[in-house]
């Protein structure tokens, strides 16, 4: 009963790094309507094992649509194996995109927690040569868990990375990159990955009265705000992740635990 | 081929529905012509008051089926009827509201509130919501479900349907109690009391400790309950639980319902109640069954 369910061919699907995955799908229909930050929804399987489809931001939408995965369980290991020419059932484009920088704005910056970079090259695709200063800080475990900041820097992106063991970039958490901004610029910040660092994140944005956006996740069913499944604590409520966000204001969303 | 059925005075054009809590219209997404296939639209549970909803994580994935503690969270009847019923209407199918409270009284003032709302069809009474005052659910006590059944029977202009809960010893005595009551059909079943850990801390998954088990996992018990129901009462019943594809709803119409709910099934496939009723009229052709009717309780025992 969604106009957005259909079917499309895997055109590749291949491991770019140690922990990470890119597919691409023919969704040629798709391209023109997706906007940064918003995800599809995709059954991974057509037998009833996994359950539920499973989310994944669109990470790029030129020639085709790609997403950037980690396998951590069950549905990715089954995605990880599909091979070309297969298809995949994929609902969407779903969700509330990020809003453009507002009016003033000359830095931009996004704050990744590994695969949480995810949302982030289409972002500077739509924000690229429009004069902003446009930095990534970018934040994995190890240096498997960090991927695709040559692409970010064709897009004019300033990279910085930490990881937690030093293997590549700053050693320690994202949270050590903050020094990167220049405070002295009027700045909006994106931020996606683990709660915990998006609530650093907030915290830090709060001090300097800088306004921002964050992609959150929580496990869906729908994707499409019917089961109410997805619902998280902001500021004015409980609202769905999949059909409200799952970009927030960040200083809207309450990370439980967090900040 | 015939396929209307009827509840109470009601004709449905078809046995297609929705199972409450599992659709929402949402405009953005929705294909309108799709939607006026359905034989009625079931919208989730409305209270007299707002609710909030349980804290998150609300739901979970568990082997063919899923555990959901929503809460319940919806606006409000005056909200419902000044907001989203009008955009239900224009689909120009029946809608059965469902409604839920904490007493009768209650129940009996959301009742009469929805006797003039034009396009609601009939009244779902979801008799799983807690009885503050038994710590039980209305329809896990069959006097309480007597009670509360002809309460709303007294004052309610529209057909009477009352949702049972599987969690009970013998549901027949409960369908029985509703029938005695006045209800114009019995619908079955609501979920499974259920919860999942979390091994790695201990704690349980759902912020709200335990939950209710929907999806394929629970379709076999509940068509022996529909089954149960039908062949004791002979009442009318629509029949949810686990409906996937038109094999398992045919199922549930053979063993005694006289329609059929999809739930859980629309989140992984949003298509799932169309492609039910298209294939269920398949089956008729094939089979050479002029009206859904002769399938109905056609269990060959
Ligand atoms: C809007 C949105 C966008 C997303 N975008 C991406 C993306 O671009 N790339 C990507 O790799 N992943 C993304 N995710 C996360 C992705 O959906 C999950 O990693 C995936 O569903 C896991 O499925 P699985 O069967 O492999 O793992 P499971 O077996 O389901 O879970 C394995 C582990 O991951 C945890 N987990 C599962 N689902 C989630 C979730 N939604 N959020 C947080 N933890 C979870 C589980 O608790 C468990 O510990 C996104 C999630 C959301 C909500
Ligand atoms: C997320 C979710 C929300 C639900 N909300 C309601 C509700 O508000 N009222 C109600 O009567 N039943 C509710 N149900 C129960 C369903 O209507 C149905 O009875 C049950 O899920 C069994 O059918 P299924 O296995 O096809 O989903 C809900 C079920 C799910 C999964
Ligand atoms: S996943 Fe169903 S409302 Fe978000």
């Amino acid at each position: 009963m969604l106009r957005n369910q259909k079917r499309y061919k895997v055109i590749s699907n291949k491991k770019v790094c140690a922990n990470f995955f890119r597919l691409s799908l023919n969704a040629k229909f798709l391209l023109k309507k997706i906007k940064p930050g918003q995800f599809v929804h995709l059954r991974v399987s057509d037998g009833l094992k996994p359950f539920f489809r499973r989310p994944f931001s669109v990470f790029r939408a030129q020639k085709s649509l790609e997403i950037l995965y980690e396998v951590v369980g069950d549905g990715t290991q089954i995605l990880s194996k599909k091979k070309r020419n297969s298809s995949i059932d994929c609902l969407g484009p779903l969700g509330t995109p990020f809003s453009m920088p507002p009016k003033g704005i000359k830095q931009v910056v996004m704050v990744a927690g590994g695969v949480g970079v995810a949302p982030f090259l289409l972002l500077t695709d739509k924000l690229k040569n429009k004069g902003y200063d446009l930095i990534l800080l970018y934040g994995g475990r190890t240096r498997g868990h960090v991927f695709s900041f040559k692409e970010f820097q064709q897009n004019g992106c300033k990279v910085f990375v930490s990881t937690d063991d030093g293997s590549i970039g700053v050693k320690g958490r994202v949270s050590k990159l903050f020094t990167k901004i220049n405070l002295a610029k009027p700045t909006f910040i994106y931020t996606c990955g683990p709660k915990p660092m998006m609530a650093s994140v907030q915290a830090f944005a709060k001090k300097n009265k800088i306004k921002g956006q964050a992609s959150l996740e929580e496990v869906m069913a729908c994707g499409v705000g019917t089961c109410l499944g997805c619902s998280t604590k902001t500021k004015h409520g409980y609202k769905t992740v999949c059909h409200d966000g799952p970009v927030f204001d960040l200083d809207e969303v309450i990370f439980q635990g967090g900040a | 081929m015939k396929l209307n059925v009827k509840i109470g005075k009601v004709q449905f054009k078809n046995p297609v529905t929705v199972a409450s809590g599992t659709f929402g219209y949402i405009e953005k997404y929705c294909s309108p012509s799709k939607i006026s296939q359905l034989g009625a639209i079931v919208p989730k549970t409305v209270t007299l008051n707002l609710r909030e909803g349980n804290p998150s994580p609300r739901i979970v994935e568990t082997p063919s089926g899923m555990i959901n503690a929503i809460g319940i969270e919806n606006q409000g009847i005056d909200n419902f009827l000044s907001e989203k019923l009008p955009k239900l209407t224009k689909f120009k199918i029946p809608v059965i509201l469902s409604i839920s409270a904490n007493t009768d009284k209650e129940f009996v003032t959301l009742a009469k509130k929805v006797n003039n709302a034009k396009g609601i069809c009939a009244i779902e009474l979801n008799l799983s919501c807690p009885n503050l005052k038994k710590k039980q659910l209305v329809a896990q006590d069959a006097k309480a479900t007597y009670r509360l059944v002809k309460a709303v029977k007294k004052v309610c202009k529209k057909p009477v349907i009352a949702k049972l809960t599987p969690n009970v010893t013998n549901i027949v005595e409960i369908a029985q109690a509703a029938k005695k009551a006045g209800a114009d059909a019995v619908s079955l079943v609501n979920t499974f009391a259920a919860m999942a850990i979390d091994i790695k801390n201990r704690k349980p998954v759902l912020g709200n400790i335990v939950g209710g088990l929907s999806g394929p996992a629970i379709k076999p018990i509940a068509l022996k309950m529909v089954y149960d129901i039908y062949r004791e009462t002979k009442m009318p019943i629509i029949a949810m639980g686990g409906i996937m594809t038109n094999d398992d709803a045919l199922e549930f119409l053979i063993a005694g319902a006289s329609m059929v709910a999809v739930g859980t099934a629309s989140f992984v496939n949003p298509n799932a109640s169309i492609e039910i009723l298209s294939g269920i009229k398949k089956y008729m052709k094939k089979n050479k069954i002029k009206d859904i009717k002769q399938l109905i309780g056609s269990i060959r025992t």
